[in-house]
């Protein structure tokens, strides 16, 4: 067995490509424009399709559509703005599981029944609510069992409905209106108003279709006409009026008069068969609205009000507004009902203005929404709100109308009336919304566009003003996160400096509560943001105290920032920021060991690492050193900083190599500082990073610890298993070839004579693999002929390569020496037997032909090829005929091969049997 | 066999026929029946009665009174014949009124407590001694004659009331005589039946809680009983238009549907009068309203403050 010669040089001069000089640099040429694609036209949805096959609807024998097909698409869809309230409206108020009924109605017995309650919590809520249970009949219900009694309710009204039994279905729905009489279910009554309305809304569609199909249908079913989508009063015959009338009369004649009016108001639309004008109508129930005393109730049916209303054709909103004015009639009422003597509040009065929130809020959307600018200055006129200047100190608002206002109007209304706004907050001071909460809304519209710096400048002269007088931190800092954006925005560093002082301040005399310090951290996140440098956030007087008083899970966020804010523009070099950005990662990381957390995103880790990574000490190589050191012992459990510092570690080393100052011991120090370091990651990176440093080391010079590093590599790889880290492909493929980079390196590394033979590293790497039942077949036969590769260089009488001149090459040492040759053969022997069987145990019958070839080749390109090689290389290439198509192009150029590399005397032979 | 008999009938104006009804019999059957004619009756009577109230002891015993009829006629649509199965269809009119009968203006349907005014039209088809014979009544909801319909508007008046604890001659609860309250607003006097009962309401002041506010309508029969007249007043319907405690100084629209079949055009008769009138009750929150919550609504109550106002209904185009 010999080893095949090789002339390095000349094998890479004979494959490479022929160069051309190029007339420009490829990357520098712009990138031609890409061709215009063709738009295709967007269909616009076209209604008046028409369908041949279905005729025309003025043919008279077309047979008129079922009238009671309740799947036909409504006339009136509810918006997704009505879909998307309710859902949110249900969500908002979270229901006690027993809801307490003022009486229970006989709608309600019917499935349900009544749970008596354990006498100890009766009496518990007796002891909390003696007046509750001094009424006689409070009776109690499972909210499920009150939500599915209305379900079924929806179907008998339906069923009813579809067998014509129509004054059922009425008396169905005057019944269930009657629920939303009882607001004593508190937080139930929003679900409870969005279930009831939901089968208003059906009820209302119901009639709707029934009069429109008479409308436009006789009575023996022929076609009339075709109703128009603004269709007038005068378009429809008088048998539809009369129905639609008798169905006004119907529900005329309910006595109550919230069930009435949220009946009539389910009906609507139908007031456009009898009326030319309905919103006659509209304006008339807004007033009966107000007949209705509890606040809860009221404001709901406006609200329900507000939402019938947007199915009528004309679009008013003087309805709407006066709406508003009187829930906040209401409001002030509720506000100064301690005036009251008499007055049996159930209710307290924070739950009955939380319960009537929402319907401000929808009420004031549907105000605004496509308002003009003329038309915003006649709502706010009929609010009260824009008098003249005398009077502006004497107008006021009810607050939480105020808030709900103020966030729907147009940014350029907010902009342009910002004074009179900042009067209405400041005389709008009642327990229906907190004043600071309206003075915060402010800053942040104003925000939404650019504003003229005077308008900004005058506004916060205000409202430091204000908020100067503020006791609360937590108030203070809902006021002034609102306008730290536009503070930074306008450079206006003397109020940046003022409403720094006042957050010191208070935070210094109380400290920071839990619930202050997310908007602590908005506020800081905000400064972080807007400054470039970290050196200017940290030049703000007050900016360090304000980090020192923050803590849990607000600190972490801003910390994170800073740490990605310091890491993102280069370099970090100045000692005074790494030993503050070092004291920010320690604590980030004591944050997660005390709180028992896992970093599960990674995020920690990773901002620490990439800090560490961005440090740079310049020529200080020894303080970036101790740098390192200091991390490591403070970083201990992250494993992705822990690889970062090794990667450090070893690019000192580098640094230091190319200085000619620096002496060899401060590269034996980084070497060992990653040596030291890399037992104590995770398994399955020990062996690139041992890698790694052996070849730091081995640049340096440093022979013996690289020989050691050498040694660890390999050793580790025993303790590895298949569970450890290798689970995916990847890994498996990214392990054999770190391997294959290994014995490319062991070419560079010198044999010694007595402890360390040239072979002894490939020999325990063969001897590893060998052992170790996870290797799969392939593994085993890519890794065997690398080490085959191996050996044969190193046979080679000139080595391709070196890496420091100071360091004899192994063909320096020991090229010619028959012991060592006879060494080299005796390995390569074992590791070909050991390679041949590996081929053959391959399962895969496409992955075993290949690796055939590639054994072949390997073979081919190593040794001279003796008769007992040959018989080898030919079992091969039967192998891979076997399970490879003849005509496969690699079969085919190894057999190429075979034939240039044999004997001559064997050559007829390899002919023939091919 | 099986047969269903209906019966469709509408009234028209036609300038040849005064006061003339047409419409059609549709008659439904499986097979074919013969018949020794069709015939069709339209009666029209004031039915009259008087019940406790403020007659005495001896008129109630002797107070069903003769009706009062306004119309009897009686037409042969068809003579003996055949109808075919399934469904036919038979036209009819009839003049209901000759010019020498001594008969009582029509008046309009009314269904009240003492006084109803009633039409209904009835179809006989006889079939022989030895099968039943076939019968079917409706109904006729009669309105005024067009050329009875007032041309003029209805009158804008309205009248003004005032609600105090002053004005209630019962006692109340002396919260209510000490704190005092004040309710007023307006009412319309006169009200086409077409259209709702209108005005305006507005609680300026009330030291206790309101719990609700009415308003009733109320009929008034009157019944010429030999030389005395027997009056009984009833509710015909309750329409709530405040509902708890409401805001001070808030107008509250006065909206109630007149309904259709419980009312009719205020009427003076000689024999009968049917008139109307209407009460605004406030009743205030109390432990005692608690207690009595099915009490009369006419009783005056210590929680409750009224008001009575008449009302006139009338028809109008």
């Amino acid at each position: 067995m010999e080893f095949r010669h090789r002339n390095y040089s000349a094998e890479l001069e004979s494959h490479a490509l022929p160069r051309l000089r190029a007339g420009a640099h490829p990357l520098s040429a712009p990138p031609p424009p890409p061709p215009l694609s063709q738009v295709d036209a967007i269909d616009c949805g076209n209604t008046d399709f028409y369908d041949p096959l279905r005729g025309t609807n003025n043919d008279a024998n077309a047979a008129p559509p079922d009238h009671d097909n309740l799947n036909e698409a409504a006339d009136h869809m509810p918006t997704k703005e009505w879909t998307s309230f309710r859902r949110l409206l249900t969500q908002r108020f979270p229901v006690s599981k027993m809801v307490s009924v003022a009486s229970m109605p006989d709608v309600l017995t019917r499935s349900g029944k009544l749970l008596e309650k354990s006498s100890t919590n009766m009496h518990l809520e007796e002891l909390e609510d003696p007046q509750k249970f001094a009424d006689e009949g409070v009776k109690t219900i499972t909210w499920q069992e009150y939500v599915s009694r209305l379900h079924e309710l929806k179907d008998e009204i339906t069923r009813s409905w579809l067998a014509e039994d129509r004054v059922t279905s009425l008396k169905l729905s005057i019944k269930v209106a009657k629920l939303l009489m009882d607001t004593s279910v508190f937080e139930f009554y929003p679900t409870l108003f969005v279930l009831v309305t939901d089968i208003m809304d059906m009820l209302g569609n119901l009639v709707w279709q029934r009069i429109k199909r008479k409308a436009e249908f006789s009575e023996d079913g022929a076609l009339r006409c075709n109703l128009a989508e603004n269709f007038q009063a005068r378009d429809i015959c008088a048998d539809a009026k009369e129905t639609c009338y008798n169905w006004f009369n119907k529900i005329g004649a309910v006595q109550e008069l919230l069930p009435r009016i949220y009946l009539e108001l389910a009906i609507l639309p139908c007031w456009r068969f009898l009326l030319e004008q309905p919103l006659d109508s509209l304006r008339r129930l807004v007033m009966m609205i107000r007949g209705l005393g509890d606040p809860v109730a009221s404001a709901y049916c406006r609200l329900y009000m507000a939402h019938c209303a947007q199915k009528l054709p004309s679009h008013d909103i003087g309805y709407l507004v006066t709406c508003v004015n009187d829930i906040r009639v209401v409001l002030m009422q509720i506000l100064s009902a301690n005036e009251r003597t008499h007055k049996n509040v159930k209710l307290n009065k924070k739950l009955q203005v939380s319960l009537m929130e929402p319907t401000i809020e929808y009420i004031m959307k549907c105000i605004f929404t496509g308002l003009s600018q003329r038309q915003v200055n006649e709502v706010l006129s009929e609010f009260g709100l824009m008098k003249n200047q005398q009077d502006l100190g004497s107008v006021s608002c009810v607050s939480i109308i105020l808030h709900h206002l103020l966030k729907e109007l147009p940014i350029e209304v907010v902009s342009s009336n910002v004074v009179q706004i900042l009067h209405l907050i400041e005389f709008s001071k009642d327990n229906s919304f907190d004043q600071h909460m309206n003075y915060r809304l402010l800053g942040f519209r104003l925000y939404e566009r650019k504003s003229p710096v005077d308008i900004v400048d005058a506004v916060l002269d205000k409202v430091i003003q204000v908020i100067a007088l503020y006791d609360s931190l937590d108030e203070y800092l809902k006021v002034v996160d609102a306008y730290t954006d536009l503070i930074l925005q306008n450079q206006m560093d003397n109020h940046l400096k003022i409403i720094l002082e006042g957050i010191s301040k208070r935070t210094w005399n109380k400290g920071v509560t839990e619930d202050e310090m997310p908007s602590l951290q908005s506020l800081v996140v905000k400064l972080l943001s807007h400054f470039k440098h970290l050196e200017d956030v940290f030049s703000l007087d007050q900016f360090p105290e304000i980090l020192d008083v923050m803590y849990g899970k607000s600190q972490d966020v801003v910390f994170l920032h800073i740490l990605n804010m310091a890491t993102r523009n280069g370099r970090i070099s100045d000692p005074t920021s790494i030993q503050l950005l070092f004291e920010i990662s320690l604590a980030l990381h004591n944050n997660i060991e005390f709180m028992n957390m896992k970093d599960d995103d990674g995020q920690v880790a990773c901002s620490i690492a990439r800090f560490v990574h961005m440090v740079d000490y310049g020529t200080e190589m020894e303080h970036h050193l101790a740098f390192l050191v200091d991390c490591r012992g403070a970083f201990g459990r992250l494993n992705e900083l822990k690889e970062t510092l090794v990667h450090s570690s070893n690019s000192l080393a580098i640094q230091a190599l190319k200085c000619a100052k620096k002496h060899l011991n401060f590269v034996k120090s980084c070497v060992t500082f990653s040596e030291v370091t890399i037992p104590s990651i995770s398994a399955h990176r020990q062996f690139d990073l041992f890698l790694e440093t052996a070849e730091v080391a081995f640049l340096g010079g440093l022979v013996s610890h690289s020989d050691g590093l050498i040694d660890s590599a390999i050793s580790c790889l025993h303790t590895l298993d298949i569970i450890d880290g290798f689970r995916t492909p990847t890994d498996v493929e990214g392990l054999v070839s770190s391997i294959r980079k290994l014995c490319g390196f062991l070419i560079m590394v010198p044999g010694c004579t007595l402890s360390l033979p040239v072979t002894y590293f490939p020999n325990s790497l063969f001897t590893l693999i060998s052992s170790r039942s996870w290797f799969e077949p392939k593994m085993r036969a890519q890794i065997f002929s690398a080490i085959i590769l191996l050996l044969t260089t190193l046979s080679q009488k000139r080595l391709p390569y070196h890496a420091n001149s100071q360091i004899p090459g192994n063909d320096m040492l020991y090229y010619g020496d028959s012991s060592y040759n006879q060494e080299l053969v005796s390995l390569s022997k074992l590791v070909l037997e050991n390679l041949l069987s590996a081929v053959q145990q391959e399962p895969s019958q496409a992955a075993r032909g290949i690796m055939a070839l590639e054994a072949c080749n390997c073979i081919a390109s190593s040794f001279m090829l003796s008769n007992e090689l040959l018989s080898s290389c030919l079992t091969l290439v039967e192998t891979a005929k076997s399970c490879l198509s003849a005509k496969d192009r690699y079969l085919q150029s190894t057999i190429q091969l075979l034939n240039k590399q044999s004997p001559t005397s064997v050559g007829t032979m390899v002919s023939t049997f091919v | 066999q099986h047969l269903s008999l209906s019966l469709y009938i509408y009234i028209v104006d036609d300038l040849n026929f005064q006061e003339a009804l047409e419409g059609k019999i549709v008659v439904k059957t499986q097979s074919s029946i013969s018949h020794y004619g069709i015939r069709l009756t339209v009666k029209g009577s004031v039915n009259l009665q008087v019940r406790g109230g403020s007659a005495g002891v001896v008129e109630s015993f002797y107070g069903v009174i003769k009706p009062i009829p306004i119309v009897n006629r009686t037409i042969e649509v068809k003579s003996s014949g055949k109808i075919g199965s399934g469904t036919s269809e038979i036209p009819f009119s009839v003049n209901l009124r000759q010019r020498d009968e001594n008969l009582e203006r029509f008046y309009e349907t009314f269904h009240g407590a003492n006084i109803s005014i009633q039409y209904l039209a009835t179809v006989d088809i006889s079939r022989g001694y030895l099968h039943k014979s076939l019968s079917a009544t409706m109904e006729l909801i009669v309105e005024s004659d067009k050329a009875d319909l007032l041309q003029r508007p209805l009158s804008p008046e309205m009248a003004i009331f005032y609600i105090t604890q002053d004005t209630q001659r019962h006692p109340l609860l002396p919260e209510l005589k000490s704190g005092g309250f004040r309710v007023t607003g307006k009412i319309c006097t006169q009200c086409s039946l077409s259209g709702p009962i209108s005005g305006e309401l507005t609680v300026e002041t009330s030291a206790v809680p309101i719990h609700s506010i009415d308003l009733q309508l109320f009929r008034v029969e009157s019944i010429l009983l030999g030389e005395k007249i027997v009056t009984e007043t009833s509710l015909v319907q309750t329409t709530q238009i405040a509902d708890g405690d409401v805001c001070r100084n808030m107008t509250l629209p006065i909206y109630v549907i007149v309904p259709r079949l419980l009312t009719c055009p205020t009427t003076l008769a000689g024999p009968f009068s049917v008139e109307f009138k209407v009460a605004i009750v406030i009743s205030f929150q109390s432990e005692l309203s608690k207690l009595h919550k099915k009490s009369d609504p006419k009783t005056p109550r210590l929680w409750l403050a009224m008001e009575t106002l008449p009302l006139e209904l009338i028809r109008t185009k």
